[in-house]
């Protein structure tokens, strides 16, 4: 495919390349910048941390997981081209040698990109932009000094860029939704990319052969948020962290939990219409979706049709999508927020959910008058409680009525053991779930014993 | 002052300053190389093929596929790899272990290497590879420690004894009023420094270079040379910056010496990079263990016996074994201590020493059984530790060279605020409703010295280059060792030129066992003091000079300048003293390692004390350590910052081990699960917080020249217990085995 984009500040032509390169290689390898460091090859690390910018702005991308054809038309930055065009350090760069946030260095190339990105952004969640940097040798403490002591330092000039909208390569790279249905509806055997968090695994980790490519990343229209009659409509191609922004008032709990969905670079990458149409059993918006009684809008050519988003998810690895169709959009209905999502993992932040529970439970005088249960890493696919559901609704919204909903629970999940958690640990946090929610819709204080001295 | 801190040296114009890394700027720019980053001209790339299965034979490969792929230059196999010169199964240096380079089609691990592809560019190598479609024949593989029966030895570790008594352990069984029994099991662990193993080979005739990350750079420089019949002083190693060791990058392994002599079979110079997948496998790991622990004390809580018996996972080709129960010996003063390990041989990659070998497992669990002990006895944790604090080495009655651990206790404890802690678990809650708990550990390592030489050249500018083939891994040498070699020269840091990380420079031992400063640092602190001597006798003859005569009551060096002991109102600066005399440069050499004499005399330890706080979900489970107060003593600090630092990566470490690290064998198929950082959890910063560390003061004299413990390993120990022990107080729960899981703490 034909590449244009800007790289540390000068335009770059490519032409021939293969769409599954992706840019961590090109750069180590081709354009001999060796500057970003490849820690794991597959999204968990942030080694390979680059700076990308396009008209909604700079984001950290894991550009070992990032397909050429992604950049096509954007602004890409790496670690050589944080400091000035003279050498001038940046104020992160400064900061991070006056903190010693560098032992071995090996991440410091990630993380000074990192924290230039949230720098530029004006982000002083530190914790956050950092959660998907690995480091294995300081503890973190005093990385996060540095952008600490780095906040209030202007952003210095050459990182503020915006690259021209170049056009992409029509045939791999649609500009539109339309566009897109067309290419897709003539081509059903090519593999989608939207934000290629899975994609790219595939070809780096299994090395899979993926001979025909179509990139979603060009169709503006796909991207959009929108307040539509029927509820929240939010496009496809919506990456992760505009999801949060755009739940963060209405189902902040939702947000709460997309906080924890991988890493920064990740949910800059990761689209919420991927994350839906891979049909994983532990991905993290089915369960809240579902709960939340979204609609999934799908098109095939011009014909488009919607569902409830539970009936996507068939089997194990099968889903209601017909060959040439694709995720359009999803709608979440208006509604008063009764939404409490948990993300079980032990690791606090990039981390995989052992199991990951939806819940919105009204009450009325008392009662549960509706209960929708959802869960992920529970079954093959993301599903519903409903014996649950049914075993409490019209029932007192009590600890009796939590406790006499014990057996159902069975009746829904016979989840598996595997490496993140057991089966009998599943339903017993899938329970106690139940059983927070209660508690903190209720308002009790957890029962405090003593409080600490 | 004992006679072994020279006069001349100055510590504080240089050392014991918190300078900021030498390396720091190259750091944060990029512009660091690791070994990866170096792409010579013409240069192949290497891939291994991982065996798929942990037993039985390869029986196909398809290498006319592999080969055809365009790109692919060359496919190595058992059964047209050219010969090495030296046996793999050998050991020719103290840091080798066997491995695999296709010596034949047997498969004794997953992850094992047993196929080979060259290639012009890395994707044609990883095609290759792919296309090479290996064909088993499978046996049932041995991965979990019950597998196979143990057996006893006679070394653990790196030449530890296997079994070590003191005392009467049975009278002090007999002797106990209250006792506990009680086993633990520890994960098996990968080093998973961040950079994962690479070297770059080029040959030169019969001259070798290596661009690779090496803990022990004369050591491999010596293995290698053995592998493929050629002198030490052939093979070049470059290693400037490590990204990361942590004990897995001290051993010439079976990757690497495949891509040496793939770069010697084609001519040209290989790269091979290992995927993160790989690094679980054939670089070693930290092996299993299963340890029993049994304890007895007094009514008062007097410790009659530490019996610690050791069982520890290793291959079935090769001996290393977890030396845990040592962990034992030499920390509380019981009536008697008995250390036993045995081994069982698994089907995996052998182990081999990870951040803390022996000390990190077996503290881990010793301080968890103190605190069961504790319970039972109704004591505060820390009052049975004061009440069984050694003042001379258990066992042995040796001195301690310097011990500051009642220091660290009282500082840690005060820090912590460690008073308050109610003595019954589950008394603890946070105004969130989570489950708060307090737990402590001793953390202790100990100070063994290698040996290491170094140069140094004072110019007649009164600049000086100082030459020894330290490494830099992270911890700092780059700059830790200029300071020190600053001081022995009486020079501003700025002065002096300091060359390390690579061959061809005198050699500057090993950097592990938290004894590289120390061992490289003394041997500058000696080069340096020999120019200095050398400059003081020039001055001393010289009629011309201030200190013309002045020999007998030496000199102090600093700032450039010689002044008589007890008379600073005379002096000189080297500058006029090396100008009258010709100008010519004076060249100086030592060395360092340890008097046999001085380690028979004392014992020698870093201590320090680890409390630690734990809040814990009530209903989910889901664990965070909140707070975590290290008190360390361990001698000079020579950078506060660096050494803080060290100790900071240490206790995460102990976190780590605590509640995430952990590789997890399909015990059907033998393979890893989690060979990758997705699932195999190291802690994010949102795992870390409130962590503080305290350096509290320590003067050794004995120990070596500078007074240096070392606190690159120290930090592991006792914060594994300390977490676990906060764990069990925060919930009533002892669970026994690491890392804590939360369904341990959910299902009862
Ligand atoms: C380090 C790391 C951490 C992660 N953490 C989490 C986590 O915490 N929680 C979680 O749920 N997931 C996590 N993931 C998984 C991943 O982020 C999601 O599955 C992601 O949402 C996929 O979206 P994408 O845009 O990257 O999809 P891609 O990788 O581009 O595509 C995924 C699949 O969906 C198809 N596809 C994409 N868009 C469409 C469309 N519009 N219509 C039809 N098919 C389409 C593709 O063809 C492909 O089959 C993580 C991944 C990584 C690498
Ligand atoms: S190399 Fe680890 S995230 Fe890219
Ligand atoms: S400094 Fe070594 S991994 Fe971060």
């Amino acid at each position: 495919m034909d590449i244009d984009f800007l790289l540390n500040g000068e335009s770059v032509t490519l032409r021939g390349v293969e769409p599954t390169r992706t840019l961590l290689d090109w750069l180590r390898e081709e354009r001999g910048l060796r500057g970003t460091k490849e820690g794991c090859n597959e999204g968990d690390c942030g080694a390979c941390t680059v700076m990308v910018t396009d008209d909604r702005g700079a984001r950290a991308l894991n550009a070992c997981i990032l397909f050429m054809p992604q950049l096509q038309g954007k602004a890409v930055r790496t670690v050589e081209g944080i400091a000035g065009p003279k050498g001038e350090l940046h104020p992160v760069q400064q900061a991070m040698i006056d903190h010693h946030g560098s032992q071995c260095g090996f991440c410091t190339p990630g993380f000074v990109v990192s924290m230039a990105v949230a720098h530029l952004n004006g982000d002083t969640g530190h914790d956050d932009a950092l959660a998907g940097n690995l480091c294995r040798c300081t503890g973190y403490a005093p990385i996060v000094r540095a952008a600490e002591a780095a906040a209030d330092q202007p952003v210095p000039d050459w990182m503020r860029e915006l690259p021209e909208g170049l056009i992409a390569d029509p045939q791999h790279a649609p500009e539109s939704a339309d566009a897109l249905a067309e290419l897709y509806e003539a081509r059903p055997e090519a593999t989608l990319v939207a934000g290629a968090t899975d994609v790219g695994l595939w070809v780096t980790k299994l090395m899979k052969e993926l001979p025909d490519l179509i990139f979603l990343n060009r169709c503006k229209d796909l991207q959009e948020i929108e307040e539509t009659a029927l509820g929240l409509r939010i496009g496809a191609g919506v990456t992760m962290d505009r999801v949060m922004e755009a739940v963060k008032t209405r189902f902040p709990s939702y947000a709460g939990m997309i906080r924890r969905y991988g890493s920064a670079q990740v949910r800059n990458a990761a689209t919420i219409g991927g994350n839906i149409a891979n049909g994983s059993p532990i991905g993290d918006n089915p369960p809240a979706l579902i709960a939340l009684d979204a609609t999934l809008h799908l098109r095939k050519g011009d014909a488009r049709r919607e569902m409830p988003i539970g009936e996507f998810f068939i089997d194990y690895g099968k889903q209601d999508r017909q060959p040439g169709e694709f995720v359009e959009a999803v709608t979440i209905p208006a509604q008063a927020d009764r939404l409490k999502v948990y993300k079980l993992s032990k690791r606090f932040d990039q981390d995989i959910s052992a199991v990951c529970g939806a819940f919105r439970i009204r009450v009325e005088e008392g009662r549960v008058s509706e209960a929708r249960i959802a869960f992920g890493g529970m079954a093959a696919v993301p599903k519903r409680a409903t014996a649950v559901e049914r075993a409490i609704t019209g029932k007192p919204w009590t600890d009796e009525t939590v406790m006499g909903a014990w057996d159902a629970w069975e009746k829904d999940f016979a989840p598996l053991s595997d490496m993140r958690a057991s089966a009998e640990y599943r339903l017993d946090a899938a329970r106690n779930m139940l059983s927070r929610y209660l508690l903190e819709d209720l308002g009790a204080p957890s029962n405090v014993l003593e409080v600490m001295p | 002052m004992p006679d072994t801190l020279d006069p001349h040296v100055r510590f504080g114009s240089n050392s014991g300053q918190p300078v900021t890394r030498r390396d720091g700027l190259a750091k944060v720019t990029g512009t660091a190389t690791f070994a990866a980053d170096n792409t010579p001209d013409n240069m192949l790339y290497a891939v291994f093929v991982p065996a798929a299965i942990a037993r039985g034979r390869v029986t196909g490969l398809d290498t006319e596929a592999a080969a055809a792929h365009p790109g692919v230059t060359h496919v190595l196999t058992p059964q047209n790899r050219p010969p090495l010169q030296g046996d793999p199964s050998d050991k020719p240096t103290m840091f080798s272990f066997r491995f695999e380079a296709l010596q034949d089609d047997s498969v004794r691990y997953a992850g094992q290497p047993i196929a080979l592809v060259v290639a012009e560019t890395l994707e044609a190598a990883n095609e290759g590879a792919r296309l090479l479609n290996p064909k088993y024949e499978r046996l049932t593989p041995r991965t979990d420690i019950d597998d196979a029966e143990p057996y006893a030895f006679e070394a653990a570790g790196f030449g530890l004894p296997a079994n070590t008594v003191h005392g009467n352990p049975e009278a002090g069984h007999a002797s106990a009023a209250q006792a506990i029994d009680v086993t633990y099991e520890t994960a098996p662990q990968y080093h998973n420094a961040m950079e994962t193993h690479a070297v770059v080979a080029k040959w030169e005739g019969d001259h070798l270079t290596l661009d690779m990350p090496s803990q022990a750079i004369s050591m491999s420089c010596a293995g290698f040379a053995y592998y493929f019949g050629i002198p030490a002083e052939n093979v070049t190693v470059r290693s400037p910056y490590l990204g990361g060791g942590f004990g897995s990058k001290a051993i010439p392994t079976g990757p690497y010496v495949l891509a040496i002599l793939a770069a010697r079979m084609t001519g040209r110079p290989v790269k091979m990079m290992l995927t993160r997948q790989q690094m679980f496998g054939p670089v070693g790991h930290r092996g299993q263990t299963r340890q029993r622990l049994r304890l007895g004390a007094d009514d008062t809580g007097r410790l009659t016996v530490i019996d610690h018996e050791g069982i520890a996972a290793t291959s079935t080709f090769d001996d290393f074994v977890e030396p845990a129960a040592n962990a034992s010996q030499g920390i509380y003063a019981a009536g008697a201590l008995r250390s036993t390990h045995r081994a069982v041989k698994l089907d995996i990659g052998t182990p081999g020493p990870m951040r803390a070998p022996g000390e990190a497992s077996g503290s881990a669990v010793l301080e968890c059984a103190l605190d069961e002990l504790a319970e039972k006895l109704g004591l505060d944790p820390l009052e049975l530790r004061l009440k069984n604090y050694a003042e001379t080495e258990p066992g042995t009655g040796k001195p301690y060279s310097s011990k500051a651990l009642r220091e660290c206790y009282a500082q840690g404890a005060e820090r912590f605020g460690w008073n308050s802690r109610p003595r019954a678990p589950g008394q603890m809650r946070d105004e969130d409703g989570l489950l708060v708990g307090w737990g402590m550990g001793t953390a202790f390592f100990p100070c063994p010295m290698f040996m290491a030489e170094a140069n140094a050249t004072l110019r007649a500018d009164s600049t000086a280059v100082v030459e020894t083939s330290a490494v830099d891994m992270g911890q700092g040498a780059w700059t830790a060792l200029a300071q020190i070699a600053a001081d022995s020269l009486g020079l501003p840091l700025d002065k002096v030129d300091f060359q390390a990380g690579r061959s061809g420079l005198p050699d500057g031992g090993v950097a592990g066992g938290s004894g590289h400063t120390a061992t490289a640092g003394g041997a500058l602190h000696a080069a340096g003091g020999d120019v200095i001597r050398q400059l003081g006798e020039i001055a001393a003859a010289d009629p011309d000079s201030p200190l013309y005569g002045a020999g007998n009551a030496g000199f102090v060096a600093r700032d450039g300048r010689l002044y008589v002991a007890g008379d600073e109102s005379r002096s000189e600066a080297y500058t006029d003293i090396l100008a009258r005399s010709g100008g010519a440069e004076i060249a100086g050499n030592g060395s360092a390692s340890r008097a046999p004499e001085t380690a028979e005399q004392h014992a020698m330890n870093a201590h320090g004390a680890v409390f630690a706080e734990v809040k814990i979900d009530p209903d989910l489970c889901q664990m965070r350590v909140t707070r975590l107060v290290g008190a360390f003593a361990a001698g000079r600090i020579i950078n506060p910052r660096l050494a803080e630092s060290q100790l900071f990566g240490g206790m995460i470490w102990g976190i780590s081990f605590a509640l995430h690290e952990e590789a997890r064998h399909d015990h059907k198929r033998g393979h890893i699960v989690n060979a990758d950082l997705a699932g195999y959890h190291v802690p994010v910063n949102a795992d870390v917080s409130g962590l503080d560390v305290i350096t509290v003061h320590e003067e050794d004299p004995y120990v070596n020249a500078l007074g240096i413990k070392g606190v690159g390993e120290i930090g592991i120990t006792g914060t594994v217990g300390a977490i676990g022990n906060a764990i069990w107080h925060a919930t009533g729960k002892r669970v026994r085995r690491f890392p804590i899981r939360i369904e341990d703490l959910l299902t009862s």
